[in-house]
């Protein structure tokens, strides 16, 4: 659990710390608009470039970033494939016959099988995994004696591997993206930030300042809380308990003997915490005074400036059709 | 004058479980009282009561003559402030700065001096070097001493400790123990919600609650000497409490008292 970075302030200084934090979520809604209406693979391939740009000039490790989206990996693997496998428009770029007998299916079931209890020593899983289903196809197309039972084919479609690409990159631009706004951002500037770019929908009488001070409560305790997961994970294993192997009915037991406990817990912090405010003067929908209060610099006119170009740019290549 | 008076006060949680029942003592202004009671005495249901946090079924409570009602509780919030048990569970700011700030923000004080209050408060409880830093990064004593900052920088006229030493260890108790003291010595009612009796010691007089009702309000001396009282309401007796308990029962000899003394270490 502490190897997720996103929504994580890691402090630091270039000129993304410097911006003022409605500069930055502002900007981050533009260009994740402009990925989203990006329709060829140049133009991807230069917004992914554009973003690893942002990270080196402003002095973010692109490795850390990285393992940010490594939890995320199997999501991003999964969209993939999904495309890839089941969207069947365009021209037919690559076919293999797949032949189903009594024998490949057999090896088959043994490599799942193998999978299944040789992948708890094996440090890279995701690559063992596609191994193991590569080994799979290979089986499926190679062995065709036997009983046959059926014929398959396994077919990757133009469509299908585009959308596959458009889709997966979209969502490591935009994890980046966010990723790069907590990382640079300290919680409490994010927070005032949003509050004051919600603050025009008083209009239709939403208070943002409690929408903010929900989402600042939020951030505060998702350290405590996962620290409270930990202990209890400690507990549990400490009797037993074991979250990395088991059956999946025995997994899915355990996340519940996780989770009920954790319920509690949040709900007992959550009064308490009202509690504690109340106590402080909090009323909610009171006027408050601040004690940041952000500042509008040149360097945000001209990161607003040169994000809305960006997007501006998009628009104009989607309407010409380029 | 009495900064807090409380009369004739019965509460009920969902109407079942009474915690509370007909309780009536006052604490005058400038005054360390402790109330004492074991788990379940009501102790903290009448500190959350005081504060207006709990509305009481029966009964009246005056905070510095102003009687709490749902119009008065807000001004009556800003002359009597509390720290809770948990300090995790009160930390509300990203950073202790933050935290000393939330209350501040809430009385609308202004940004300059909201500023300076947070720094000489924040001294005062020596985590001036750990403004910028976030709660993970603290100990719980540390936490509770921020909780405390924020309480002080509100400049409430009491200040309510709800068990907030049960938590820290030893050194983090006796610290926020010498804080009481100052604050009484400063003026600043003080009011130690415990089922400690080292805590009590200190004050200027204890309640004792046993099962939601007053058993004994007196100076802290004459309650510490009320073997009976304090053996009624399931609190243990300080050791050299229990040496004097037993030397008035009898005048012993030395070896008797060394006995006395050997047995007492056995019982824990």
């Amino acid at each position: 659990m502490n190897r997720i970075v996103i929504g994580r302030y890691i402090p630091g200084n270039s000129f993304l710390y410097r911006m003022d934090p409605r500069t930055k979520l502002i900007a981050m809604i533009l260009l994740m608009v402009g990925v989203f209406l990006i329709q060829s693979f140049l133009h991807m391939f230069v917004a992914l470039a554009l973003v690893t740009l942002i990270l080196v000039f402003g002095r973010l490790s692109v490795k850390r970033v990285y393992l940010g989206l490594r939890p995320l990996v199997f999501l991003l693997m999964f969209t993939f494939l999904f495309q890839v496998l089941f969207n069947r428009q365009g021209e037919l770029l690559y076919s293999l016959a797949l032949h189903y007998t009594i024998l490949n299916l057999s090896l088959a079931f043994m490599v799942v099988l193998l999978w299944g209890f040789t992948k708890r020593f094996i440090r890279f899983r995701l690559l063992y995994f596609l191994g193991a289903v590569v080994g799979i196809f290979a089986l499926l197309h190679s062995i065709s004696f036997g009983v046959v039972l059926g014929e398959g084919t396994f077919a990757v479609y133009e469509q299908g591997l585009s959308t596959a690409f458009f889709i997966m990159v979209r969502l490591i631009i935009i994890i980046t993206l966010s990723t790069i706004l907590t990382i640079t951002t300290k919680p409490t500037d994010l927070n005032l930030g949003l509050e004051s770019i919600l603050r025009p929908l008083r209009v239709l009488r939403i208070n943002a300042e409690e929408i903010a001070m929900i989402i600042a409560i939020s951030l505060r305790y998702i350290p405590t809380l996962l620290e409270e997961a930990n202990k209890i994970m400690l507990a549990q294993a400490s009797r037993g308990v074991d979250f990395q192997e088991g059956k999946l009915k025995d997994k899915v037991i355990q996340v519940v003997s996780l989770l009920v406990p954790m319920f509690i817990i949040s709900f007992q912090r959550s009064d308490d915490l009202a509690n504690a405010m109340e106590a402080r003067s909090f009323v909610p929908g009171q006027e408050r005074t601040r004690l940041h209060i952000l500042r509008w610099s040149k360097l945000d006119t001209v990161a607003l400036a040169c994000t809305s170009l960006a997007l501006a740019g998009v628009v104009l290549l989607r309407v010409v059709g380029w | 004058m009495n900064m807090i008076d409380i009369e004739n006060v019965s509460f009920a949680y969902s109407g079942k479980v009474e915690a509370l029942k007909n309780v009536s003592l006052c604490v005058r202004k400038g005054e360390w009282v402790t109330i004492l009671g074991h788990n379940g005495s009501g102790k903290s249901t009448l500190a959350k009561l005081i504060v207006g946090l709990l509305k009481p079924q029966t009964g009246t409570i005056r905070v510095d003559g102003v009687e709490l009602s749902e119009r008065t509780v807000y001004d009556i919030r800003k002359k009597v402030g509390i720290v809770f048990q948990n300090p995790d569970n009160q930390f509300v700011g990203v950073t202790v700065r933050d935290d000393i700030a939330f209350g501040l923000e809430n009385l609308q004080i202004p940004r300059e001096e909201m500023v300076e209050r947070i720094e000489r408060y924040a001294k005062r409880v020596d985590m001036y070097s750990y403004l910028n830093k976030e709660p993970q990064a603290l100990s719980g004593g540390q936490k509770q001493r921020v909780a405390i900052a924020g309480i002080l920088a509100m400049r409430t006229e009491a200040i309510i400790f709800d068990e907030a030493t049960s938590m820290l260890d030893p050194d983090g108790r006796k610290r926020i123990l010498s804080y009481m003291r100052k604050l009484r010595d400063e003026g600043v009612t003080v009011v130690t919600i415990t089922h400690d009796m080292r805590e009590a010691v200190q004050s200027d007089r204890i309640v004792v609650l046993k099962d939601g009702e007053v058993l004994k309000a007196d100076k802290s001396e004459n309650v510490l000497k009320d073997k009976e009282t304090l053996e009624q309401s399931n609190l243990e007796l300080l050791l050299p409490l229990e040496v004097l308990h037993g030397l008035e029962k009898k005048k012993s000899t030395n070896e008797e008292l060394k006995e006395f003394l050997w047995q007492l270490s056995l019982n824990g």
